[in-house]
């Protein structure tokens, strides 16, 4: 096959998914804001309500905040935190008249456990539970060393308008692959 | 990233609005907070950690001085992360509890009618109040 074959497949098979975008690799917070740019323009440009523009947005916000501060791939400079570049994916598309967003990155396996046990709860939860979790958990002060991923988790349990659905892979090593699916 | 525009003395805190972050005017002899606009900076603490910071001697010096006219909030936002959430939070606590020790404060907050996410937002922060009174506000339509 020739290599245009090869890529065109690659291609289509991404379009059959409905993916608006796919990216793979390292993210920074330059990154987040230009898709961020370019998937709100899209939405507008398809004249999507702007109620799930912004919940389709919120959302990829929180998961690619998570993936930057996560990722157990990561590269920090000396310089500390707003020159991180973490190694993840994320993914917006459609199916069945839904947008999704999706992003997967690996981590420490204990910290994707933990991560599992969190999320299980939340996705248990109906959206009333949802919301009065979220205010409780801004009530109270930050986590030592969370760095906010808690409201985060919620914060997006809380915009998608379908239980969020979330995987961990084992991989060689302490290490496991994490993904997340939320639907709007 | 550039560095957004800041200004502060005793007298105002300014920062202006960039892409990530939102308008900040505190006009402190005026006892006038403005927040406006979007807020998922790079580094929620970073950003508003000196903001709090300004906040709380302000509010301990009116402690002391105990106004007799209110000390006014005025939110108008388009759209904040779970971070920022946190730190509006942590500024609504802040101002409750200068209210519970006799500061008259008032929040004003506006919104987009159409816009469902903030409206909730608005009611939620409201509920977490008792002494600090929350005013909701729908934003006119914009002339197009």
């Amino acid at each position: 096959m020739s290599m245009a074959e090869d890529y065109f497949r690659f291609h289509q098979k991404m379009v059959g998914e409905g993916v608006i975008f796919s990216f793979v690799g390292y993210l920074s917070e330059g990154i987040l804001f230009s898709l961020g740019e370019a998937l709100k323009q899209k939405m507008r440009l398809d004249a999507t309500d702007a109620n799930v523009t912004k919940r389709v947005f919120a959302i990829f916000v929180e998961q690619v905040q998570n993936i930057i501060r996560y990722s157990a791939e990561r590269l920090e400079s000396d310089e500390g935190r707003p020159n991180e570049l973490s190694s993840g994916m994320i993914t917006v598309g459609r199916e069945e008249g839904h947008f999704f967003v999706v992003c997967g990155n690996c981590v420490l396996r204990d910290e994707g456990e933990a991560l599992t046990r969190r999320l299980t709860a939340l996705a248990a939860m109906d959206k009333d539970s949802i919301k009065t979790y979220y205010r409780e958990k801004l009530r109270e002060p930050a986590e030592e060393g969370s760095r906010g991923a808690s409201i985060g988790l919620i914060e997006i349990a809380r915009r998608s308008t379908r239980p969020i659905e979330f995987g961990l892979t084992e991989l060689s090593g302490d290490r496991a692959f994490f993904c997340l699916k939320a639907f709007i | 990233m550039p560095t957004a525009f800041a200004y502060e003395s005793m007298d105002t805190l300014f920062l202006q609005r960039t892409e990530r972050s939102p308008l900040l005017e505190f006009d402190f002899v005026g006892r006038r907070l403005r927040i406006e606009g979007e807020s998922y900076p790079e580094d929620a603490a970073a950003f508003f950690g000196p903001v709090l910071k300004s906040l709380e001697s302000y509010l301990s010096e009116l402690s002391v001085q105990r106004p007799s006219s209110p000390l006014r909030l005025e939110l108008r936002m388009a759209y904040f992360n779970s971070s920022s959430a946190k730190a509006l939070m942590n500024i609504f606590q802040m101002l409750e509890s200068a209210a519970r020790q006799g500061v008259p404060v008032e929040v004003h907050w506006y919104y987009d009618p159409e816009d469902e996410t903030m409206q909730e937002f608005g009611e939620d922060f409201s509920e977490d109040l008792e002494y600090a009174r929350f005013n909701l506000h729908e934003l006119e339509a914009q002339p197009s």
